[in-house]
């Protein structure tokens, strides 16, 4: 029984790509263990360093998530404007889709099936 | 079911189903829009059982029974099951209601909602 | 054992119905005894899906006629129509069935610790049970009034577990909001049920499909139904109350309402390809349900990536993936009446898609878990409060980044199996919906590299120094399900040969469908 999944154009076969995976791994751990010798964990080596200036507390120098990915947001700002506007939480307009959306299909299929 | 002719009781369904829709869109109180989920059963109620009558029938009960045709009986049998699981899920929708009352203190969907967006 | 698998529809709904009623009582006496009923009755019926699951696949559709005296006999002696309730599995029936007792089991076992605070316990696992027959019954029963009951049935007791923690208002109207949603699309299945009983005098889906004829009346009630189903998965633009229902729940449960919305994506496949299957205008549904598809993809994502509660953000993403599921069975449809394309791709899109819906039975459960292990721990569930606590729980981070490689779909993780195959299939439909799909996916991964952010990297806050870490029947739940994705990751052939194609095929060819309950020899 063979692993490869076949998928019309291409093959996809998850043991051969963990067994190269492993192999980049074992050439990864070698080239550092060639590396520099005197690092050593929990001294000053390893002290954060933000352009030389004052380090401020982990409750504040933690990014939030209102402030990540702030430039896509600032770019879609008038698509997010738009797609909040359906988005009220009043439970009528959800109904009010309901029907919509109802209507809308079965008028398509009522002049598809005219249309045959 | 042929040639569907304008009969009463499905003329009465789907108007009562048209009223319980432009409550559930349009009504802002959360104990109207309920009571429109009520008559919106209401209305599929009537479309089950209208749909097993057949003209001049008789129950469909075998012991002592005159002569004539039997309205169908599994439409009713669908119509029951489906009164007592409206029964529950009204219930259900009164109980949340009035959490949300003791909780936001108000029964408008647009001033006792928390969640959007 | 043949006799249990012979039985076994009937048991897989009746013993977690059965243990529901015997929980309250138990629960009086004992609290591990009901806890151990919970677990074990869960455990076997896992077991005897799998073992129906694979009779299925081997030996064909499995009916059960309920009262009858055997119960292969659909037609009783002397009569022309079946008129007991008739139960049918075939393949797609048994592959959603396997989803739903792993996933359950898993959600009972998190629930040990996830609700172990709270009051009101024993009602807790009592509607969870209705909750997992509701499940069940929906994907075996055969004909289209026992499917409103079951949907209604797990419609309510899930209502009722959405709101289960009363002392927070939110989850009020999280519970409202889905039981108003519940109760119209039950109502409008039931009314469309009357309009095909009223044409054709049957409740029997195979009797359906086999008299249905495409009149004006039939498509009413199919634009009813289809609508009816697909709110209910959550289909844009009639997603707006799945993230109010799911982000307020207690973790376990939304990671069981993501299945019963599969449930009723299963229902929608049953009245399309089964029900409708032969008079249906395949080209015409088809495209309506992969424009709805692309639609719920991308809103779904870009929505998600603006949130700011981890459960709602989840919850977005979904939605985006049931889009993936609807626009390879979509492509699917759209070229069911075309027999070359079909063997082409369309059968690998169909593949593609319900490929999708196993593995996001396994991944989606365990990111909503991962968020209910992040609310158990810091009592919040905003992003914008969290931080540095990949210190505290190592083992849930772990999960977590597992859980988001598979949603993104990359490799070698099962998500990019299913993804690979929808696009590559849909392609050859047209190429603009892979590159859509290819960004969804890394809009994903975007999204969940910045909540994996907010969440577990940087320093540890002074305000989470003292937790705990997460218990350990949380981290048990989880494994159970990082273990079905890692046993799909490196076994994707295989799945797909063994449960997958004998599923597409199943609803492609309506026809052992019929015959399994009319009694003609296929």
């Amino acid at each position: 029984m063979t692993h490869i999944l076949e998928s019309g154009y291409a093959f996809w076969n998850p043991i051969v790509w963990i067994i190269v995976f492993i192999v980049v791994l074992i050439v990864v751990y070698f080239f550092r263990r060639r590396g520099q010798k005197e690092y050593k964990k929990d001294t000053d080596q390893t002290r954060i360093f933000l352009c030389g200036g004052e380090v401020p507390e982990a409750g504040e120098r933690h990014i939030r998530v209102g402030n990540i990915y702030w430039g896509f947001f600032e770019t879609l700002k008038e698509y997010y404007k738009q797609i909040l506007r359906p988005h009220t939480g009043i439970i009528n307009d959800y109904v009010l889709w309901f029907v919509a959306i109802t209507a809308v299909s079965a008028l398509v299929l009522l002049i598809a099936g005219l249309a045959k | 079911m042929e040639h569907m002719p304008l009969n009463f009781p499905f003329l009465a369904a789907a108007l009562l189903a048209a009223v319980s829709f432009y409550i559930m869109i349009f009504k802002k109180n959360l104990i109207k829009l309920i009571m429109g989920i009520a008559m919106m059963s209401s209305a599929v109620n009537l479309f089950l059982v209208a749909l097993g009558y057949r003209a001049g029938g008789n129950a469909p009960i075998y012991t002592d029974v005159p002569e004539g045709p039997m309205v169908l009986p599994v439409p009713q049998a669908l119509t029951l099951t489906s009164i007592v699981i409206n029964v529950a899920v009204l219930a259900l929708m009164l109980t949340m209601v009035m959490q949300i009352y003791r909780h936001t203190g108000s029964l408008d969907s647009e001033k006792s909602r928390k969640l959007k967006g | 054992m043949a006799a249990l698998i012979t039985q076994a529809p009937i048991l897989i709904i009746a013993i977690p119905l059965v243990a529901a009623f015997l929980t309250p009582l138990i629960g009086m006496a004992s609290k591990k005894a009901r806890n151990a009923l919970v677990i074990v009755s869960l455990v076997f019926v896992a077991f005897l899906v799998f073992a129906l699951a694979r009779d299925v696949v081997i030996n064909g559709i499995h009916v059960y006629t309920l009262g009858a005296t055997s119960p292969g006999q659909t037609i009783p002696t002397g009569f022309m129509v079946p008129v007991r309730i008739i139960l049918e599995i075939d393949a797609m029936s048994a592959f959603f069935s396997i989803i739903w007792s792993i996933v359950s089991l898993a959600a009972a076992i998190y629930s040990l610790s996830h609700i172990a605070n709270e009051t009101g316990q024993t009602r807790f696992y009592t509607l969870l049970l209705l909750m997992v027959t509701g499940g069940f019954g929906m994907m075996f029963t055969g004909d289209l009034f026992n499917l409103f009951v079951f949907l209604e049935i797990a419609s309510i007791s899930g209502g009722a577990l959405i709101a289960f923690r009363t002392r927070f208002g939110d989850t009020q109207e999280g519970g409202f909001k889905y039981i108003v949603v519940s109760a119209i699309a039950g109502l409008m299945v039931l009314f469309a049920t009357g309009i095909l009983y009223g044409q054709y005098n049957s409740l029997n889906i195979a009797i359906l499909a086999q008299a249905i004829q495409y009149t004006t009346l039939d498509q009413i009630a199919l634009a009813l139904l289809l609508i009816a189903f697909a709110m209910k998965t959550g289909m844009v633009p009639l997603h707006l109350w799945f993230p109010d229902a799911y982000s307020v729940a207690p973790a376990s449960i939304t990671g069981m309402l993501v299945i019963t919305s599969h449930a009723c994506m299963y229902a929608a496949f049953r009245v399309c390809f089964t029900l409708y299957g032969a008079v249906i205008d395949a080209p015409v549904v088809g495209w309506i349900l992969i424009a709805f598809g692309l639609l719920t993809m991308f809103i779904g994502v870009t929505m998600a990536v603006f949130q700011k509660d981890v459960m709602r953000f989840m919850s977005y993403h979904a939605i985006s993936q049931l889009g993936y599921m609807w626009l390879g069975v979509g492509v699917g449809l759209a070229v069911l009446g075309n027999p070359g394309l079909l063997a082409t791709y369309g059968r690998d899109a169909m593949s593609g898609g319900i490929f999708h819906i196993l593995n996001h039975a396994m991944y989606k459960p365990l990111l909503f878990f991962t968020g209910g292990a992040l609310f158990h721990l810091t009592g919040t569930r905003d992003l914008a409060k969290m931080g540095g606590l990949a210190h505290k729980m190592k083992w849930t981070t772990i999960l977590y980044i597992i859980g988001t490689l598979s949603i993104s779909g990359i490799p070698p993780l099962n998500g990019f199996s299913s993804k690979i195959l929808i696009y590559e299939s849909v392609y050859q439909f047209n190429p603009i919906f892979t590159v859509i799909g290819i960004i969804v996916s890394i809009l994903t991964l975007a999204s969940f590299t910045k909540a994996f952010h907010s969440a577990f990297m940087g320093a540890e806050l002074p305000e989470y120094k003292g937790v705990k870490g997460v218990p350990r029947s949380m981290i048990v739940g989880m494994v159970i399900l990082a273990a079905g994705i890692i046993f799909i990751t490196l076994f994707p052939a295989q799945i797909v040969n063994w449960i997958l194609h004998p599923a597409a095929d199943a609803l492609i060819d309506r026809g052992a469908y019929i015959n399994a309950v009319t009694g003609v020899i296929p």
